[in-house]
């Protein structure tokens, strides 16, 4: 966890009060606990449906290869075997591993010009998750969280954002972060199984004891919190204030509550299951849901790899748009794939392909992007971007305004505003017109 | 017929193209090789030429990935699921065949020419007639997905020297006998070393069976691929190969290998069963040489280039290596 | 105005602090009377109201926690408030510092502050150098010195090493990392650029100090140091320039090594390298090594002041929950202290005494700023930076952790015990409470108490074995046969270190009658309760 410090300079006195605004309102709602079946109900779904927008990140963690996906180049010196496919988008094909998502193109935009100059896995994932790099004393939230703080409802019952990356490589090197936003935001990380650990009552205590130990908890703070003010305290309190609500929420993660013939549909491995219970999350308001899917640093056999891997990726992903789609709740849910970085055009001699950044390709599937449209192309050999470049800043500036939000709201560190992306930065108006 | 002596083994001459070459077909007694190439193109090439520049013949939709040659007919395979096969002596196309729903991994012919045999990622090898182009068998004895839900490839084909028998293998190791005149599955053996699945740190896999050989009486079958590797991203595992006695399925040999990394990728034996010799690689390549009846490594040579594949002579006098970005030929004796 | 004078102070190179030592307490005063009369002098200043001096019993939690890493038992806090001593807080303070869980608990923090992203905590070593460090009442200066100049040939230091082996890998970030630790200066930003907010920093800074590091690795699990090398940098304008040696202040060093070796030199440093492999010994120490001139140059003069004034922040700081400079690494002209003179007091009264950490804390603790309550009932409550009202500091995870056991701990059983049984009894449950702490975050300026630590307390199991049982020795077995009444003032006393208000005392007796026959079940969950919240969490 990287400290949260922040530059000296005479406006940064923090006041967190003003940073986190109303969180502590939320948390004096929160404390009524009694209607926690609200989830279930069919009417609060629907009305959700309508007003928040969430967020499934499939996180290709290690580098998937664009030529191996979104952006084939089949015949060319770099494109290595496979073919490209035309998809049910005019114009528009994919690689030959695709062919389920070619037949559902038209639910999403394919970005083909990312330039984000950074090969490296720790760093660039850092910047791939929060659209920017970390100044050195002040480290931004990652989009998880701001989506989280913007689409959380203070009263929230579910978790405000999960995330999944069960295996271990470069797990640690794009942990989820809330950065200035601080442990509210923080995520919920699964990393050894598909079960939040912590979230189910033990045997030993009956379930309205757990509630009124909970409440015994609150009346014995309250003298002791008179005349003293502290965020963290405050935050404690918050906490212990969302536990039952989060607890509520421990169905969502358990798929065997999920008809037999849906999970056959998304499939076996980990990553359909993730992603399925993604979906079972997001329907029930959670605002952000990043399932890791590692590790594709395919440096050998990226062919093999890729055989492996796209297929998977393919099904799981046109299988949540379906899904998404059938329960209509596409206009609301984004899906994005994204990675650190792509993979290098050439072919090394172990007929792998190494990190590359200069010209690679992410998707953004639903809510408010421009659905069937392709943005940005690279050179006949894919080594550089010709058209339509796009880098992290405006990328993430497009997702927030597919979003509905403003890019260039603030938050505020003190007195300091902080917008969502950097000054200057703008969303890509054809994609989100 | 005595086979050379390992240790006599000398570069003959290296070749630099721009291109991956993945297949080598050639004929004993001539210096013309057949090149199946990752620019999809299948080339012929005059080795003794002054100047070496191979010559496009005809081409595929993918890579090239297999190359036989059932006397002038050459039939080739590639990752566009098709066969082609060419006349070489009228310089045409004679036909060309969706052969497989998938990758075609390997292009084979019998030892008399008169079959050929093709395998691919749709876990079935073909026979084909290699005069008609009629398909005599479809032999399935693979799985078609990995233990762990993953599509599994099917890498390794052989004929016997006497062509009675077919071996093939597999992304996990497993590898079927059949009779190649009934189509018959005669048994099984297993590799699973071959085969690493990380469902830890990385959830894929890498390795597979990715060369086979019987040995010149058929009763021993060598396996070639690569040990159980830690950074599956990487060839990083050591370059292997297991003996078998196929009939019981069992392994007598295994040479877990200590100097190179990497596939091996190609396995022959000497006429006179006196040594096997293994070629593969990883950023770069190797030529081994082992004495199986003694379980010893005789000679582990490095090569310029990872080698994919390589054509030896009956005599095993001389080894053509075709692999990245380069040709090299070897003589021995 | 102020603003020009903190810069003469800051930046050495006006020889600001001897200038102004004049305008200073003298350095005859005690430092709990220097703290007290500037803090109370700005207090004044502002015309702003302090709070109240603590009462005995927060005064003794409070120095329990801080200085030894854990609450206090009931036992000493009714011997403490009984107490008509009127030096009882000297004789508290000085039996605590002299305790075997004062060297523990601050060797904790010392490891934490050296390593702050806990990536590398833990392994051992390091603790263990700390631990032996502070046992042996060495000053900061030298643990610095040995720190960056560890020898490894003996055993007693050779944890020392582990600063720098943690970070041999990246010299940017063993740059990074030393400038923040020793001198609470973060030049990090000024690697790729100029540091936009701050005139002090310069790349010129941050690659000056690179050009000390930069020449260590590893060599077979032992820390080498080459004796040439040259560091070299793109300016953001201009062409590629070379570092010269250059500490923070400006001050540069001469290296006549500063160019590359050639082949000869390289291959004889090979064969050097690989003996000393081979024997496993360390290797050989070059004839002029950068990392002893830098320990030489930051102690030398007026350089020392970073040194000495970051030291005296961080340990401010560790006390008061909040620095005299905040954040830690952002010493520099921009950044004001809160108070300029104390923190230059602090700064020379501390060098002046060679470094002597437990004078320094104890002049902390001892001062009355520091033992004023945390609670302050009127509307118009002081700013943090005054220093006014004591800030609550959350406990760090092996606080907490040991401090939960001692709470659910019979504290009959503490009574009787030798002095030296004691102390026995208190490492050993700190050691049996590590396993527990490690499932809890590390506090940082800012905190944020997460959900994740809501839920491990609310439903993992561990907190109901380790804590919530009821056997033999237990604060839940002793209830047993009580009334409801007693039975719960007695856990309030003990988890708090107080008597139960009468609100409180009715409120737990209403909850437990209401699972009458079920009182075992009730006492638990008032121990959760009563652990769980917040005046159990932090000090106060």
């Amino acid at each position: 966890m990287p400290r949260n410090t922040f530059c000296g300079s005479a406006a940064h006195a923090i006041d967190r009060r003003a940073l986190l605004g109303g969180a502590l309102a939320g948390a004096a709602l929160a404390s009524d606990m009694t209607a926690l079946n609200a989830l279930t109900a069919p009417d609060v779904s629907k009305a959700l449906k309508t007003k928040q927008k969430r967020v499934i990140l499939l996180w290709l963690a290690g580098g998937a290869s664009q030529l191996e996906t979104w952006d084939p180049k089949p015949g060319a010196t770099t494109g290595g075997p496979f073919r490209s496919i035309q998809t049910d988008v005019p114009g528009l094909r994919i690689s030959e591993l695709m062919p389920k998502m070619a037949a559902r193109m038209k639910t999403t935009c394919v970005i083909r010009g990312l330039n984000t100059k950074n090969g490296d896995h720790g760093s660039a994932a850092l910047t791939m998750m929060r659209g920017r790099r970390d100044e050195a004393a002040l480290r931004y939230p990652d989009l998880g969280a701001v989506v989280a703080r913007e689409f959380g409802p203070t009263e929230s019952k579910v978790p405000d954002y999960v995330t999944f990356y069960t295996q271990t490589e470069g797990r640690s090197m794009a942990p989820g972060a809330s950065g200035f936003l601080g442990a509210r935001y923080a995520p919920m990380e699964l990393t050894t199984n598909n079960y939040p650990e912590f979230i189910k009552k033990l045997d030993g205590i009956t379930d309205l004891d757990h509630l009124e130990r909970g409440e015994l908890r609150n009346v014995l703070g309250k003298g002791f919190e008179k005349g003293r003010n502290s965020d963290t305290l405050n935050s404690q309190n918050e906490a212990y204030q969302r536990v039952r609500g989060i607890m509520a929420s421990e169905k969502l993660f358990d798929i065997t509550q999920e008809p037999q013939k849906m999970r056959d549909r998304y499939g076996p491995t980990q990553f359909a299951e993730q992603t399925l219970i993604a979906r079972r999350l997001v329907e029930a308001g959670v605002p952000f849901v990043r399932v890791g899917r590692a590790w594709w640093d395919s440096h050998g056999q990226n062919f093999e790899t890729h055989q492996e891997m796209v297929p998977e990726l393919d099904h799981v992903m046109a299988t949540l748009l379906d899904d998404l789609g059938e329960r209509g709740l596409l206009d609301d849910v984004m899906v994005m794939t994204l990675a650190e970085f792509g993979r290098t055009p050439s072919i090394n001699a172990s007929l792998g392909r190494d990190h590359f950044a200069s010209a690679w390709s992410c998707t953004i599937s639903g809510a408010g992007i421009k659905r069937g449209s392709v943005y940005g192309k690279s050179d006949p050999k894919g080594n550089t971007v010709v058209a339509e470049e796009v880098d992290a800043g405006s990328l993430f500036a497009t997702v927030y305004s597919a979003l509905g939000l403003d890019p260039h709201k603030n938050y505020y560190v003190g007195s300091r505003p902080i917008p969502l992306v950097n000054p200057g930065v703008e969303p890509i108006k054809a994609l989100v017109g | 017929m005595k086979a050379p002596n390992p240790d006599t083994l000398k570069l003959h001459k290296d070749y630099s193209r721009s291109v991956i070459t993945l297949a080598v077909a050639r004929t004993d007694g001539s210096e013309t090789a057949y090149f199946g190439c990752s620019d999809f193109k299948v080339y012929a090439g005059d080795l003794a030429a002054a100047k070496f520049e191979p010559k496009e013949l005809y081409g595929h939709e993918s890579y090239v990935t297999g190359v036989a040659l059932a006397g002038t007919t050459l039939v080739s395979g590639g990752y566009d699921g098709k066969l082609t096969w060419f006349d070489t002596a009228a310089g045409k196309t004679i036909r060309t065949h969706d052969a497989h729903a998938k990758w075609i991994r390997k292009v084979i012919a019998s030892p008399d020419g008169a079959l050929v045999a093709s395998v691919a990622d749709d876990m079935v090898c073909k026979l084909w007639d290699a005069k008609t182009g009629k398909i005599v068998h479809e032999l399935k004895g693979h799985k078609e997905k990995t233990p762990n839900d993953f599509g599994s490839m099917l890498y390794a084909v052989c004929f016997s020297a006497d062509g009675k028998l077919l071996a093939t293998g597999d992304k996990v190791g497993h590898v079927v006998v059949w009779d190649a005149k009934t189509g018959k599955e005669l048994g099984t053996c297993e590799a699973p070393v071959m085969y690493t699945w990380d469902k830890t740190q990385r959830l894929h896999s890498i390795g597979g069976i990715r060369s086979l050989a019987f040995s010149p009486d058929g009763k021993q079958l060598a396996v070639g691929g690569m040990g159980k590797v830690g950074n599956i991203d990487h060839l990083e595992g050591k370059a292997r190969v297991e003996v078998f006695d196929w009939k019981e399925g069992k392994r007598t040999v295994e040479f877990p290998g200590d100097k190179f990394s990497g596939l091996v990728n190609r396995l022959a034996w000497a006429p006179d069963s006196s040594w096997l010799v293994g070629a593969g690689g990883a950023g770069e390549g190797f030529l081994c040489f082992f004495d199986v009846a003694a379980k010893k490594t005789l000679r582990q040579e490095k090569v310029m280039t990872h080698v994919h594949d390589f054509a030896i002579t009956a005599a095993a006098d001389q080894i053509t290596c075709v692999g990245h970005n380069k040709i090299v030929t070897y003589k021995l004796g | 105005m102020r603003l020009r004078l903190l810069l003469t102070v800051v930046l050495v190179a006006c020889a600001g602090s001897s200038a102004r030592a004049a305008d200073l307490p003298p350095a005859t005063k005690t430092v709990e009377a220097v703290i007290d009369q500037l803090v109370d002098a700005a207090i004044a200043d502002a015309n702003v109201i302090p709070a109240a001096q603590a009462d005995d019993a927060t005064v003794i939690r409070r120095l329990t926690l801080d200085l030894v890493g854990r609450i206090p038992t009931s036992g000493e806090v009714d011997a403490y408030v009984k107490s008509g001593d009127s030096d009882k807080r000297a004789k508290l303070v000085d039996r605590l510092i002299a305790s075997p869980g004062f060297v523990r608990h601050q060797a904790a923090l010392f490891e934490i502050m050296l390593n702050p992203e806990g990536d590398r905590r833990g392994s051992g070593a390091l603790r263990t150098y700390l631990t032996d460090a502070l046992k042996d009442g060495k000053p900061w200066d030298v643990m610095f010195r040995e720190m960056l100049l560890p020898n490894e040939a003996d055993a007693k230091l050779k944890g020392a090493a582990d600063f720098l082996r943690g970070r041999v890998s990246d010299a940017d970030k063993l740059t990074s990392d030393v400038s923040v630790a020793f001198f609470g200066v973060n030049v990090s930003c000024a690697q790729c650029h100029n540091h936009p907010h701050v005139k002090d920093w310069t790349q010129d800074h941050f690659y000056g100090m690179k050009a000390f590091l930069a020449r260590t690795f590893d060599n077979g699990g032992f820390l080498g140091e080459r004796g040439y090398g040259v560091i070299k940098y793109k300016p953001t304008k201009g062409l590629e320039r070379v570092a010269k040696m250059m500490f923070l202040t400006g001050a540069t060093v001469e290296d006549a090594n500063a160019k590359e070796p050639t082949a000869a030199e390289q291959k004889a440093e090979k064969e050097a390298l690989d003996k000393a492999k081979a024997a496993k010994t360390p290797p050989p120490a070059p004839k002029f090594s950068g990392r002893a001139e830098l320990v030489k140059i930051a102690l030398q003069g007026q350089n020392a002041d970073f040194f000495a004034r970051s030291i005296s922040n961080r340990m401010w700081h560790r006390f008061f929950g909040g620095g005299l400079v905040s954040p830690l690494d952002q010493m520099h002209a921009e950044n004001e202290p809160t108070h300029p003179d104390l923190l230059t007091w602090l700064a020379r009264d501390t060098a002046a005494h060679k470094y002597d950490l437990k004078r320094l804390i104890r002049g902390i603790v001892m001062s009355k700023a520091y033992s004023r309550s945390s609670q302050y009932d009127s509307e118009n409550r002081p700013s943090n930076k005054f220093f006014a009202v004591a800030r609550l500091k959350p406990m760090t995870p092996q606080q907490l952790s040991t401090s939960l056991k001692i709470a659910a701990t019979d504290p009959a059983s503490f009574d009787n015990l030798t002095p030296d049984d004691f102390e026995k009894r208190m490492e050993q449950i700190e050691s049996s409470a590590r396993g527990f702490a490690s499932l809890i975050a590390q506090p940082t300026d800012n905190f944020q108490i997460g959900v994740g630590e809501a839920l491990l307390f609310s439903n993992g199991d561990r907190v109901l074995k380790e804590m919530l049982t009821d056997g033999t020795g237990t604060v839940l077995g002793r209830l047993k046969g009580m009334k409801e009444k007693d039975a719960v003032e007695f856990l309030v006393k003990v988890a708090y270190g107080r008597p139960a208000t009468a609100d409180e005392s009715k409120a737990l007796v209403v909850y437990v009658e209401k699972r009458k026959g079920r009182e075992a079940d009730a006492y638990k969950q008032v121990l959760w309760a009563l652990v769980t919240g917040t005046e159990f969490r932090f000090s106060y």
